[in-house]
């Protein structure tokens, strides 16, 4: 490397005493190492000029480049993501509940009639109406009951007071 | 009060010519100011405040009597320190790649020859990213037409420390960009 090649930008501003100016400038004529340098040194510097103005333009004539968008959406995600973690967590981290062993009793047979609804509801697989088990019952005749008082029928003393005999008729043809 | 009274002595030359001056450098280096703090990463209302702040602080200074030696750094190191007050978005231009939509200065024959320019440019951008603060701030405001003791006063740092820190950027960068 050339021992003036530390010298080279601030010859090229114009920051060297006269003297040493001089010397750079003759050394530079003489050295294509060194005009090489100078050479990407200007363009180097030129560019920079033009990024500087472009950024200035870019500035003032709203094309500025945008502030790196930040990501609003992050850390609503990232707190659920903490939230389901800690819900998870608490979850495993429980017992398992013991639940009481209650013996229910039998379910009461459905009724016929609700069966039988259930079933006239599906009409692909509908069963005959002569193969349901009807319920048997026999009609119960009307029953008159009617109170004999006691006081009635026995001398006074020997039944307890308000005693009487109740009769059930049935009227049959 | 008193019958005593206070005599006010306004020195209004003093302050007309302080006036002119004000004036005239806000004329000369308003743009300038504007493009440093712009490439510091303050967007234009920010850096538009900083600039009028600091040619108030420019008139007050002129004002009260101040030293009116290297009143250019003066007014640079002025703007600079408010920069810095705005440290949030203090590295979003520099620091990060210029977009697309950076506009590049439009004197490109061809578009091979604009294509190769955009390339370079790109390539400059990246490379700016791999620089130091100090080394960014330094090749900036040479890039505004600051000698290097003008901004050794800006930065509070020696001029051939600005030396230093020239050399090494631009070797940097034409090291980085391939050029």
């Amino acid at each position: 490397m050339c021992n003036f090649s530390g010298k080279l930008i601030a010859w090229l501003d114009h920051e060297l005493p006269e003297v040493e100016a001089v010397n750079v400038e003759w050394h530079v004529q003489q050295c294509a190492e060194c005009r090489q340098s100078v050479s990407a040194y200007q363009e180097i510097s030129v560019a920079f000029l033009g990024c500087y103005m472009g950024c200035y333009m870019s500035c003032y004539t709203g094309t500025m480049p945008a502030r790196p968008a930040r990501n609003r959406w992050g850390w609503v995600t990232a707190a659920c993501g903490i939230a389901a973690a800690i819900l998870l967590a608490i979850a495993l981290s429980r017992r398992p509940v013991e639940r009481l062993a209650v013996q229910l009793p039998p379910p009461p047979p459905a009724p016929m009639m609700a069966y039988e609804r259930q079933v006239s509801e599906k009409p692909a697989r509908r069963v005959p109406r002569r193969s349901i088990p009807r319920p048997q019952w026999t009609p119960v005749e009307p029953m008159v009951e009617i109170a004999f008082p006691a006081d009635a029928f026995f001398p006074p003393g020997a039944v307890p007071a308000g005693f009487s005999f109740i009769a059930s008729i049935r009227f049959q043809e | 009060m008193s019958g005593d009274s206070v005599r006010l002595t306004l020195p209004l030359s003093r302050f007309a010519a302080t006036n002119r001056e004000a004036t005239t450098l806000f004329g000369e280096l308003r743009k300038p100011l504007l493009r440093y703090l712009a490439c510091l990463g303050l967007s234009p209302d920010e850096a538009q405040d900083v600039v009028q702040d600091a040619f108030l602080s420019l008139h007050r200074h002129l004002t009260a009597g101040g030293s009116q030696k290297n009143i250019r750094s003066w007014l640079f190191r002025v703007a600079h320190n408010q920069a810095r007050n705005h440290q949030t978005s203090y590295h979003r231009r520099f620091g990060d790649p210029l977009g697309p939509s950076t506009e590049l200065p439009p004197d490109e024959a061809t578009p091979e020859r604009a294509l190769l320019e955009k390339e370079k440019f790109q390539r400059l951008s990246v490379a700016i990213r791999t620089l130091t603060e100090s080394e960014r701030e330094c090749l900036l405001l040479r890039a505004t037409g600051l000698r290097y003791r003008e901004i050794g006063e800006v930065l509070g740092i020696a001029t051939s420390t600005v030396a230093d820190t020239v050399d090494r950027a631009i070797k940097k960068l034409a090291e980085k960009s391939n050029v």
